[in-house]
């Protein structure tokens, strides 16, 4: 598989990456490279297999015989494919999960605090939730409050910072729209791309293909399991990741 | 005032005040249960046997020293928390839901395996038990038996209770604290909440579980010397307080440890006062009549945690 960003050294590296859940495949010899420091997109269709290929980075499809995978993942040079979920976060990697899933239980602060669990985080944890908090001003007036009271908006804030919370070099969203009005959705993006510049790479999983061309300086199209097309959106063209994206065999290499 | 009223009255303090404080001492023993559901998604069936066993533990120490009951705690708390926490950590976890998928067994499986497991166990202990002790029915002798605290001429108040009740808030308000102030206990609570999200936070769950479980282990430790000192109690006794905790857990609500305490209070004074107004027998009855209203008109229980 080619490396998209020659000019900087690759953080994450997947190879050959095949997951299963039990008999079933979802993907088939996924590889790709995500550059240090950069936006990378991935899209496809609902079942293309966007968020099992983030669940497999993070460890959660390390179960056995209901789900597995095959192929390897490289973090900073580091083979992460068979650690447990804790570990790879120990490492500097997490993700935000689909449909936020935040401890309904608790408030707004101390989903924030359990996102600073690891060790090596606690030692700065006023720090960190300070930075969260100036990042997203409207939690900070609300830590107290319940996150099951909050609106799908600010509930995907305390997701994306309670994320933060453990330092991380590498975060995966997935989806962060869902279910969201396209206001709210400016404003998150307008938010990702300030955690990008702060140096934490980003990978994005995205229904809406237009937005995620728009965000990111790279892109793999996903097709039913496989990667079919990926390089820099603006080269890549609009065109062309459409039709990579509903596999129209345009380029002869889809479906 | 005229005197009927005033002997009503009379009896109606003392049973509240009674009520109140058995409460306490029903919430100890329901409170591990809670938590280990709370967390784990597991009933453990030998929630119960455990109390016993840390009777007999505190039984076994008074036998080569003899101290008072109480300074048994310091030995039996950390014994239970360690047989709390293995017992997750090497046996429960082995068969918890995610390990039997792992394991290719139906979700199905995994629900119903510690249940099993912890039948078993229940009965291996009590076995166990009745090898090392023999069947003679024991108490844990100690000095406030016999001794009350006098409130008024007429209301009383066992010492032993008063302690009990005291240690019990006690313990409740130390876990209250530890679960909402220290990163473990909030690494419980997030693995009760969401146990598929809480290692994103780097939170290693089979630890987790293990630890508390050693807690929930460790009070019911409590809960048993309390017991032994209380009452009599033989190997095969564990079921007994499995049925306390199952009551007070399913009047107070899964999940909360107000609901814990409130749940025993009331079990605990419908159940003395019941026994004041219609004899001993009528004990058992009236708390398991309270039991079947809640679950007719609450069955959440009376402070469930909204999901």
């Amino acid at each position: 598989m080619s490396i998209s960003a020659p000019e900087q050294p690759a953080l994450l590296t997947v190879k050959g990456l095949s997951a299963y859940y039990g008999e079933s495949r979802a993907l088939y010899g996924v590889g790709f490279a995500v550059g240090k420091g950069t936006i990378h997109s991935i899209v496809g269709a609902n079942g293309a297999g966007k968020s099992t290929l983030l669940r497999a980075i993070v460890g959660m499809m390390n179960r056995g015989r209901a789900a597995h995978t095959a192929g390897s993942i490289e973090f900073k040079g580091r083979r992460i494919d068979a650690l447990p979920t804790e570990e790879i976060v120990g490492l500097g990697v997490t993700m935000v999960p689909e449909g936020r899933r935040l401890f309904a239980s608790m408030s707004v602060e101390e989903n924030l605090v359990c996102g600073a669990f690891l060790p090596r985080c606690r030692g700065t944890l006023g720090e960190t939730l300070e930075d969260v908090y100036s990042l997203f001003p409207r939690l900070a007036d609300r830590r107290q409050q319940p996150v099951s009271q909050m609106s799908g908006g600010e509930q995907q804030m305390v997701a994306i910072g309670r994320a933060l919370m453990s330092s991380p070099e590498l975060i995966l969203l997935d989806e962060l729209s869902l279910g969201l009005a396209p206001i709210v959705v400016d404003q998150i993006y307008e938010r990702i791309a300030a955690i990008n510049a702060r140096g934490v790479t980003c990978i994005v999983i995205e229904q809406d293909t237009e937005r995620a061309m728009r965000v990111a300086g790279a892109v793999s199209v996903l097709l039913e399991g496989r990667v079919v097309l990926e390089g820099d959106p603006d080269e890549l063209g609009r065109d062309r990741v459409s039709a990579a994206y509903f596999g129209i065999d345009s380029e002869g290499q889809g479906g | 005032m005229n005197e009927d009223l005033y002997w009503t009255l009379v009896d109606i303090a003392n049973g509240l005040l009674s009520g109140v404080m058995l409460g306490g001492y029903y919430a100890i023993i329901a409170i591990g249960l809670a938590l280990t559901f709370g967390v784990m998604r597991m009933v453990n069936l030998a929630h119960g046997d455990m109390l016993v066993l840390a009777a007999y533990l505190a039984v076994l120490v008074l036998q080569f020293v003899p101290i008072s009951p109480f300074i048994t705690l310091a030995l039996v708390i950390p014994v239970m928390f360690g047989v709390g926490y293995a017992l997750q950590r090497f046996l429960l976890n082995a068969i918890s839901v995610q390990s039997m998928e792992r394991k290719g067994m139906s979700a199905g499986f995994g629900l119903m395996s510690p249940i099993l497991v912890t039948f078993g166990l229940s009965i291996v202990i009590a076995h166990a038990l009745l090898g090392g002790f023999a069947s003679d029915a024991r108490i844990i002798r100690n000095a406030l038996s016999y001794s009350a605290v006098r409130l008024t001429e007429d209301l009383n108040l066992s010492t032993l209770r008063l302690i009990f009740f005291v240690i019990a808030v006690a313990i409740l308000v130390a876990l209250h604290l530890f679960l909402r102030r220290t990163h473990a206990g909030r690494a419980i609570r997030a693995s009760a909440d969401d146990a598929e999200i809480a290692p994103l936070m780097g939170i290693a769950t089979p630890k987790i579980n293990a630890l508390a479980s050693g807690i929930a282990i460790a009070i019911a430790g409590v809960a048993g010397v309390m017991v032994g000192m209380s009452r009599t109690f033989q190997p095969f006794d564990g079921p007994v307080f499995l049925l306390v905790a199952f009551g007070v857990v399913i009047v107070g609500g899964l999940g909360s440890i107000v609901g814990s305490l409130v749940g025993g209070v009331l079990l605990g004074i419908t159940q003395v006062l019941a026994g004041t107004y219609f004899g001993p027998s009528a004990q058992l009855v009236a708390g398991y009549i309270l039991i079947l209203f809640v679950l007719a008109v609450r069955p959440q229980g009376l402070f469930a945690r909204r999901r």
